[in-house]
């Protein structure tokens, strides 16, 4: 009854004035009846539809008010950044008074088709469009900025009427500075050093010092890692997808090539393509494991052809995602049934992008040079090998009522003769590694690669230091289901295949054929991708045709792994249902001058770290939070969780037992004896170690758009309870005689006063090790300032 | 004030002893923002059996492989994973069993004596015959390893009960991972927590639940220290979410190792309810199952055993009448349990493998894989019981009659918990996903 008076009391004035317009103008993008899927399926531009997310005269329990207030970091709206306090007000004021909605009741319109935009339209989208440097904005205060992009920044502040905050003080700079680049917090003495270096220049100094460490591509390269999806191992793992031995080549040369400096476009282009380049160093071909240890599924040939084919696509749409969102922030796997929804991408792009993973298949290669023919010839003999001595062993001891099954083994075991004889003939060291499948059946499948003992001893399956690599090379993949028992896959090295749009995703349905092709939106002139597989065409067009939307891609990232938030909110998709740059003149300035700057990505970190906007304390502020309290401007610096590897590799350096060897065979990093970096650590899709897992570790078999860092309980139990932070505890307690020098291990600080007595109060019950553990379960260990 | 809440307010008499948290549990809120369908269910309890259970030995009699035993007629040459022979009857004998006159083999006498609370799904049917891809399906609707399994999709729906808790829950034994408790492209938060149901010590199923150092007394000391370091950290800092969130989290931490050596520990259970469960593994899934929904835990997975042990490929008979007591004891004893307790109205109980088996022999006395159609049954949570349906042909081979597939089993549980399949999503990589991607609808015959 009471609702009722309130309602009949409120003006519809409040509604058309200040509800609706805000509705319209920031809601209805994605929560419009006249969408064909509007998002979450709310709509509000029709009274049921808002009514549903609205209690009448109940703030607290209207869903749409808790989504605007951001408290809940998973219901935030709109995406685009909370709205201003003034707006809240008149939206919980609406709520508190009755929530009258003066809109007729009427039915929400037919649904009209929804067409995703065309290509010449999407030609004109801004992500696709040239990289244009822009004169840098005028702003009033005109001592702050460092960079140009400090300009850009203050100028979008100064119209918030927001000002920057002060620079943060040398401990902190330092502690950012070394977090960032190298993955580790610094200790005293390097701080120290820092702090005292009074030279006009130090800061620069130290940001030098740090891009040439070889820590450095540690860190960094476990960033590409995320976006690579890197893995040793398959998500089922079965007989016919074993473990990659030598898939931790692949993260050590990512390691080299960023420490390197390797620009950019050729860094990415040696991943898809290094075998195809002329004049690259053997070790490069190493690269190659982007596409070598890609996820695949298994392939039994006792399963049917559409079984088969399907496995085979999937495979081939893995690749196309990665390459995709990983490196050009488009959604193209969308485009695999139908024509995509939102993007200019016709399912046609789809397969002609598909068909360059149809012609490539994954191989091993030796680490050493061989003769070109010898080699292609090695890669097909033995995949070939594989699949043939797989199906002799299944066969072998499987009571058979195929008729004909023991013609067939027969036939089978006369070829793996017949290639014997062909492989032995091969260089030494390439013929001993395919011994394996000629060795009498044991009616059990292909043994899984040597095990290697690592550094502790502890033999490890899957792993492998002899000398080759997980690669990619040249051939096309054909699914032959011309026995009706057996489907075999063929692979025909030198040759490439345009696959068929298959129609609704579905394999078993082909339609027309599709020749290669790079996404048309994209392409200028020529679109083709050939000869060959079409790898080395796409490499190239990738950093020619749509070289401003890889260059803004990757600029987005490395701006968003320094500040937290990138400038683009969703790295991985540029499309129509991605978010628009919260500052698009500065990721255009910036992009344009990373290519000027031949790709380097050291020079983007200096650029970005040298601004006085990297250089902010990362203190709250009453008016920055009023005002812009996601910190979208960047008034402030964003502190950080630490990730994982950062985390696990301060701990270590703080206890004084981290092992700084770099590269080589990954370790399980639930050995206790296991004390290198995180990086080095064996990474399984079927089974995420238990550390990385509860750390918010991305889902290894496909690319990350970036991590989401949470903060749960399950954490805190690893820390209070588990025994790696004991034992680091223990550790670093044995270094040090007192609360000084225990804080300087460990927070790499001095003690304050108040700190000194609740350190001595608890150490009158307690040993030093007990309060090292205090000490590293604190919050500030795993914070970045 | 309901039963439940009754029971639960008692429940925490027991609990406070432990400085238990009970009165501090929270729920926490949910995504869905579709329309709420009318719940039925407010948990769901999976019961997986690995490997894929018999369906023509268990619950789907076929009297024609007796007849045309040892023969192919053309319509099983269908192809599965590995060769196959000729027909093979079951050597189990089905009576009927329930108001509904539910067929039901002697391998389960106590799951017959409870069918009226079950609807047995005999028309089930997936997309592939080989164990990975089609646990997969079964558990996330699809082959690929990206997709959140339904565990994730109902806690990222619909939240949950206890924040002392996790929302979703899957007891497995030796832990381990698997499609099972993937959150794919969801936060991290929905994925499901592994516990290892083979053992019944709660320090020993969750990992550093226990201190190994320091009694209740000298932890609460060891993080007030933390604590109040934390406080000195965040005033000399200043305010900020995540400094605050984890004093929070620490302290919840705390609460839960608590709390979870009361709720995981079943030999607080009586004599009685342990002994009517039974003592294997798969028992102490069950009856922890029952612990953790009452305690407002969404969703439980239970994990029928290690490996895949109802993959039976040859010597069925003699591995059925040895697996089949044991998990016929537990499942029977969890509902009613579920019942007595006033439970089973909001607990939507589900069981199943990811395929069944074939009709035709694989090495003489075995069965292969078989996606084409195979059984389910699901009782409480607004089913209803006591009734079979849909059909597979005369051989149990293929689902003709009422086919469900796994997307329609999905969009049933969905419908259950109250969430229109439809309308859960997540946008993720340039779309809206749903668990149901463009498939399934609820079996709207098998609600009560």
């Amino acid at each position: 009854m009471l609702l009722l008076l309130l309602a009949l009391a409120q003006s519809p004035d409040l509604f058309e004035s200040k509800i609706r317009p805000v509705l319209a103008k920031s809601c209805y993008g994605c929560h419009s009846s006249k969408l064909k899927a509007p998002m979450g399926g709310l709509v509000l531009d029709t009274k049921a539809g808002l009514r549903a997310i609205v209690a009448p005269g109940k703030p607290a329990e209207s869903k749409l008010l808790q989504a605007l207030s951001y408290e809940d970091q998973h219901l935030q709206m709109p995406p685009s950044g909370k709205l201003a306090a003034p707006v809240l007000e008149n939206f919980t004021r609406w709520v508190a008074e009755g929530a009258l909605d003066p809109r007729p009741d009427a039915a929400a319109p037919a649904n009209a088709p929804l067409k995703g935009m065309s290509v010449a339209d999407g030609r004109k989208w801004w992500a696709f469009q040239p990289l244009a440097e822009s004169p840098a904005p005028v702003v009033l205060n005109k001592a702050w900025p460092k960079r140009r992009i400090d300009s850009y920044l203050l100028a979008k502040l100064e119209e918030k009427k927001l000002t920057p905050s002060p620079r943060a003080n040398a401990r902190v700079l330092a502690q950012r500075a070394y977090l960032d680049l190298l993955g580790m917090r610094p200790t005293y003495a390097e701080i120290e050093a820092f702090a005292q270096d009074t030279s006009p220049n130090a800061y620069e100094k130290l940001i030098d010092k740090l891009l040439a460490s070889p820590h450095y591509g540690e860190a960094w390269g476990r960033h590409w890692l995320d976006v690579a999806r890197y893995a040793e191992d398959n998500p089922t793992s079965e007989a016919t997808n074993p473990p990659y031995p030598y898939a931790w080549r692949y993260r050590d040369w990512v390691i080299e090539a960023l420490n390197r400096d390797e620009p950019y476009d050729r860094f990415v282009q040696l991943q898809l393509a290094a075998d195809l380049m002329p004049g690259t160093p053997r070790l490069d071909l190493r690269a190659l494991g982007y596409l070598g240890t890609a996820p695949v599924y298994h392939k039994d040939q006792r399963l049917s052809l559409d079984v088969i084919s399907t496995f085979l696509a999937d495979d081939w749409d893995e690749r196309v995602d990665a390459v995709s969102r990983g490196l050009l922030g488009m959604s193209v796997a969308c485009a695999r049934c139908h024509d995509h929804k939102f993007d200019p991408i016709p399912t046609k792009d789809y397969y002609g992008l598909a068909g360059v993973f149809a012609s490539t298949m994954r191989s091993e290669r030796p680490l050493f040079d061989v003769d070109p023919q010898v080699e292609t010839r090695y890669q097909w003999l033995e995949r070939r090998l594989f699949d043939l001595s797989y199906s002799r062993n299944t066969l072998v001891g499987e009571p058979t009522t195929v008729i004909g099954s023991e013609a067939r083994v027969a036939l089978w075991k006369e070829e793996i003769a017949k290639l014997r004889a062909e492989a032995e003939t091969l260089p030494p060291k390439l013929a001993a590694n395919l011994e394996k499948y000629w060795r009498d059946p044991a009616a059990k499948p292909v043994p899984p690669p040597k095990l290697v003992a690592d550094a502790t001893g502890r033999r490890r399956p899957g792993a492998s230091n002899e000398p080759f690599m997980n690669t990619v090379y040249d051939a096309a993949q054909y699914v032959d289901g011309s026995d009706a028992n057996y489907t075999w896959i063929h692979y025909k090295p030198g040759e490439s295949r345009d696959l068929p749009v298959f129609l609704r995703g579905n394999a078993a349905s082909p339609g027309e054929i599709t020749p290669r092709h790079f996404l048309s939106v994209l392409a200028r002139e020529d679109a083709t991708l050939g000869p060959g597989s079409g790898r080395l065409t796409l490499a190239r067009k990738i950093f020619t045709d749509s070289a401003p939307l890889a260059a803004r891609v990757i600029v987005n990232r490395v701006w968003g792994w320094h500040f937290g938030k990138a400038l683009v909110g969703t790295p991985s998709d540029f499309g129509t249902q991605g978010d628009l740059p919260t500052h698009p003149a500065l990721l255009d300035d910036l992009a344009a001058r990373f290519v000027q700057n031949g790709w380097s990505l050291k020079w983007l970190h200096r650029e970005i770290m040298l601004s006085a906007a990297y250089q902010q304390a990362s203190q709250r502020r009453p008016d920055g939070d009023r005002i812009d309290q996601a910190n979208t401007l960047l008034w402030r610096m964003s502190p950080q969780r630490l990730t994982v590897e950062a985390y696990r590799d301060s701990l270590l350096r703080a206890a004084g037992t981290l092992d700084a060897t770099p590269f080589g065979v990954s370790q399980d990093l639930d050995l206790a004896t296991n004390h290198r970096r995180t990086i080095y650590g064996r990474i399984g899709r079927g089974g995420l170690n238990g550390l990385l897992k509860i750390y918010d570790f991305p889902d290894a078999s496909q690319t990350s758009p970036g991590r989401d860092l949470t903060t749960t309980p399950l954490q805190q139990l690893f820390v209070l309870n588990g025994a790696f932070v004991s034992r680091q505890a223990e550790a670093a307690a044995k270094r040090v005689t007192d609360t000084r020098s225990l804080y300087r291990q460990i927070l790499s600080r001095d003690p304050s006063p108040r700190e000194i007595d609740l350190a001595a109060s608890y150490l009158a019950n307690s040993s030093l090790a007990e309060y090292a553990h205090v000490l590293l379960s604190t919050n500030e260990v795993l914070f970045r300032p | 004030m309901t039963r439940r809440q009754l029971m639960h307010h008692f429940a925490s008499g027991a609990a406070a002893a432990f400085a238990s948290p009970k009165g501090q549990a929270s729920p926490v809120l949910g995504h869905y923002a579709g329309p709420a369908l009318p719940a039925k269910a407010k948990h769901v309890i999976f019961l997986f059996l690995a490997g894929g259970p018999s369906h023509v030995d268990m619950f789907d009699p076929k009297p024609a492989l007796l007849k045309f035993q040892g023969q192919r007629p053309g319509t099983v040459d269908l192809r599965t994973e590995r060769q196959t022979g000729g027909l093979l009857p079951s050597p189990f004998t089905f009576q009927k069993y329930g108001r509904g006159g539910v067929d039901v083999s002697e391998l389960l006498p106590r799951l017959a004596s409870v069918i009226d609370e079950v609807c047995v799904i005999r028309s089930l049917y997936t997309f592939n015959p080989t164990h990975t891809p089609a646990r997969s399906l079964l558990h996330s609707g699809s082959i690929l390893a990206t997709r959140p399994s339904l565990g994730a999709w109902s806690s990222y729906g619909l939240g949950s009960e206890n924040d002392n808790l996790p929302s979703f829950i899957a007891l497995t034994p030796g832990g381990g991972s698997g499609p099972f408790l993937r959150n794919g492209f969801l936060p991290a938060e929905y994925q499901g927590t592994p516990f290892n149901e083979t053992e019944v010590e709660p320090e020993k199923m969750i990992a550093n639940l226990r201190n190994p150092q320091l009694d209740a007394k000298a932890q609460r000391r060891q993080l007030d220290a933390i604590q109040a370091l934390n406080r000195e950290f965040s005033q000399s800092f200043g305010a900020d979410d995540f400094l605050e969130g984890r004093i929070k989290s620490m302290e919840a931490a705390y609460r839960m190792q608590f709390e979870a050596l009361d709720v995981f520990d079943i030999r607080q259970e009586s004599e009685a309810t342990r002994a009517q469960y039974g003592t294997t593994p798969f028992a102490n899934g069950c009856l922890l199952a029952r612990r953790l929904v009452e305690r407002g835990v969404r969703y439980v997975h239970v994990n029928h055993n290690a490996g895949q042990d109802w993959d039976d490929h040859k010597d069925i008979e003699k591995s059925l009448r040895k697996r089949c007591p044991a998990m016929d004891q537990a499942a029977a004893a969890l509902i009613s349990d579920l019942k007595q307790r006033g439970l089973l109205d909001e607990t939507l109980v589900v069981w199943g493998g990811e395929f069944g088996r074939t009709p035709v022999s694989e090495s003489g006395d075995g069965r292969d894989h078989n996606p084409y159609g195979f059984t389910m049954w699901m009782a409480g949570g607004g089913i209803q019981g006591g009734q079979a349906y849909g059909a597979t042909d005369d051989f149990g081979f293929k689902a003709v009659e009422n086919r469900v597939s796994i997307h329609d089993l999905h969009a049933t549980i969905l419908h259950q918990l109250g969430i229109d399949h439809t309308k859960l999503t997540y946008r993720y990589a340039g779309r809206d996903f749903r668990l149901t991607d463009v498939f399934g609808d609820p079996i709207k015959a098998i609600l009560s």
